[in-house]
């Protein structure tokens, strides 16, 4: 049976083949080849306008390639609908604008009924409001939130579209995938120790999880694999310890920091500074 | 069930018992009144033809249109993603209007009479191409630029009510005597036939517009959310558009132009019931369909024996409340 469930795992990667966006003249992603796998964390990094929401956009279907393809879990990306998508990943995109007032319980609610009738609706709102930390909130108008809050109540509805049924099973995520672009844009530090702990729990339960991020030394921290873009080409992607060091930070990303390994964790610590030595 | 259906369901039975008795009195109101226990128990031959013939097409007209107006305003608010899209304010009644008075002037031409189909498919059309055009002006990968909807909005009004001008200086005595008869936007002197093809068109459009409530919720959250959600946000803005042109189409071929009901009653339903369109588009219905009864009532019996245009009496109404609503949410602007 080992051998079956590693075979299994292959299967369910998101395999992305020389992949390029254009958008007029510009070429926004170049030939991007990467791989990503399911009870991982990824992570993509990269400067403003390297490509990272342009990638992820093109993993959701929200765009698509001028060239090259992507496969999920196999199948080609371009065969699946966005019903059979939905069922499948849930997307947190970078701003979501809102003119309607919403409770944050009816929004959360909404992401519970894409996937159609379902007996735990109540549980489900429960599990994943208390997951965000929203549960005070929840009879709460969307509008009269805070920007930390309105990400929060957003992510709430998001996992609500591939929340568990069983969420204590052991592999209950599995098959499922999550894509957040910078959802730690507005969150204080306390929601984003709280919810990366989450996801590291989640990966282990069976979910993939890709994530455009800005701050290093929290995807440092994070993630377990990494992939850099470098103005739409992929610089490296491998592991975080791999990829994550002083040299790949000063080409690719051009920032001066600090990297040692931290004991504890054999994880890079990132210290960024401003001045050079 | 929670709370909130629980909440919408006691909504729609009270609309649907107001919307009863606003029929009712408006049955009973007029140059001749009816008790009710006339109108169940039996009417004289004479009062049977005024109730028949008059009151009753007159009545049911005003609750269709309304009803239809009303979730009109409801769909393309939710193509726009915001709660100020009506289509009297973004010119799509206007267009629509040119299109059906384009008909009569030249079908007219042609055809000799012209029938409410011609009319209010041409009206359809004119509704619809200006509801896509203006959705690819003020529209931007999924973004509405607000000022720009409404600005737009106002140049079509301008465009459409000159070119109707236009060609009702064109017009020979006959065309010119139903053009203006249909300009003065009322309920008196319709006909079975228009009753009947203004209801199928309305239903027809109300049955296509339940079906996409659930995709509704999601693309008022974005363009992308709706698509992240499972659903197709192409095909789906393709059908809110056809639909809320076919209503506006029907329901301006038929009573002329009538503003402000798509604006002011989703307002007061989305504050009793909060946004999810399931509630808000039956509701809708059901609270248009009232105001436009309660409304012509009104029309008719406080001028009497003059009656006092529908239009008129919108305008009077939804202005100020349009105002007040761009003084209350101008962060929405």
């Amino acid at each position: 049976m080992n051998s079956d469930k590693s075979l299994e795992v292959n299967h369910s990667d998101i395999e992305v083949n020389s992949l390029s966006f254009s958008v007029q003249e510009n070429r926004i992603l170049n030939q991007v080849t990467a791989r990503f796998s399911t009870r991982q964390i990824h992570c993509i990094l990269g400067q403003n306008g390297a490509g990272k929401s342009t990638l992820l956009k093109c993993l959701s279907k929200e765009l698509n390639p001028s060239e090259g393809s992507v496969l999920w879990a196999t199948r080609p990306l371009k065969t699946l609908s966005y019903a059979q998508l939905a069922l499948q990943r849930a997307v947190l995109s970078q701003s979501a604008e809102l003119s309607f007032s919403f409770t944050v319980e009816q929004l959360v609610r909404l992401g519970v009924e894409v996937r159609g009738h379902c007996e735990q609706t109540a549980e489900i709102i429960h599990a994943v409001l208390q997951v965000c930390d929203m549960q005070p909130l929840q009879t709460r108008d969307y509008l009269t939130l805070s920007g930390g809050e309105q990400k929060r109540a957003q992510l709430a509805r998001v996992l609500a579209q591939i929340w568990p049924i069983e969420s204590q099973a052991p592999q209950a995520f599995r098959g499922k995938w999550l894509l957040l672009d910078e959802w730690t844009a507005g969150l204080d530090i306390k929601h984003q120790q709280q919810l990366g702990r989450y996801f590291k729990e989640w990966a282990k339960q069976g979910l993939g999880i890709i994530m455009v991020l800005h701050d290093i030394s929290f995807a440092a921290q994070l993630s377990d694999q990494c992939l850099i873009l470098q103005s739409g080409k992929v610089y490296s992607q491998g592991l975080v310890l791999d990829c994550l060091t002083q040299t790949s930070l000063r080409e690719a990303l051009e920032i001066n920091a600090r990297v040692e390994i931290d004991p504890i964790s054999q994880r890079p610590f990132i210290y960024p500074v401003l001045e050079s030595f | 069930m929670n709370l909130n259906g629980q909440k919408g369901s006691r909504f729609l039975l009270l609309l649907s018992f107001l919307l009863v008795i606003s029929m009712l009195l408006s049955l009973s109101v007029g140059g001749m009144s009816f008790s009710l226990s006339e109108l169940f128990s039996g009417l004289s031959p004479q009062q049977s033809l005024i109730l028949w013939e008059i009151r009753l097409p007159r009545t049911l007209m005003a609750a269709i249109v309304g009803a239809g107006l009303a979730i009109s305003g409801v769909a393309l608010q939710a193509l726009f993603r915001n709660p100020l899209a009506e289509p009297g304010l973004i010119g799509v009644s206007s267009s629509a209007a040119f299109g059906a008075v384009f008909v009569i002037v030249l079908g007219g031409a042609i055809w000799q009479e012209v029938s409410v189909w011609q009319m209010s498919l041409a009206a359809f059309a004119a509704a619809a191409l200006s509801t896509a055009l203006l959705y690819s002006i003020a529209t931007r990968n999924g973004h509405t630029d607000v000022a720009l909807m409404l600005l737009t909005g106002v140049a079509f009004n301008a465009i459409a009510g000159a070119l109707t001008q236009l060609l009702i200086t064109f017009s020979d005595d006959t065309q010119l005597r139903s053009v203006l008869f249909w300009m003065m936007g009322s309920f008196a002197n319709l006909s079975w036939a228009s009753v009947t093809i203004v209801l199928s068109l309305v239903l027809v459009s109300l049955i296509g517009l339940w079906r996409l409530v659930k995709p509704m919720n999601a693309f008022v959250l974005g363009e992308n959310v709706c698509l992240q959600m499972g659903y197709e946000p192409k095909w789906f803005k393709w059908q809110v558009m056809g639909f809320s042109a076919l209503m506006v189409g029907a329901a301006v071929s038929v009573v002329g132009v009538i503003g402000f009901v798509g604006l002011v009653v989703p307002h007061i339903m989305r504050l009793w019931v909060g946004s999810d369109h399931r509630m808000v588009l039956p509701l809708s219905a059901l609270a248009g369909a009232i105001l436009l009864v309660v409304s012509d009532v009104f029309a008719r019996q406080i001028l009497y024996p003059a009656e006092l245009p529908i239009g008129l009496l919108m305008a009077l109404l939804g202005g100020p409340f349009f105002l007040m609503l761009l003084l209350n949410r101008r962060r929405w602007i």
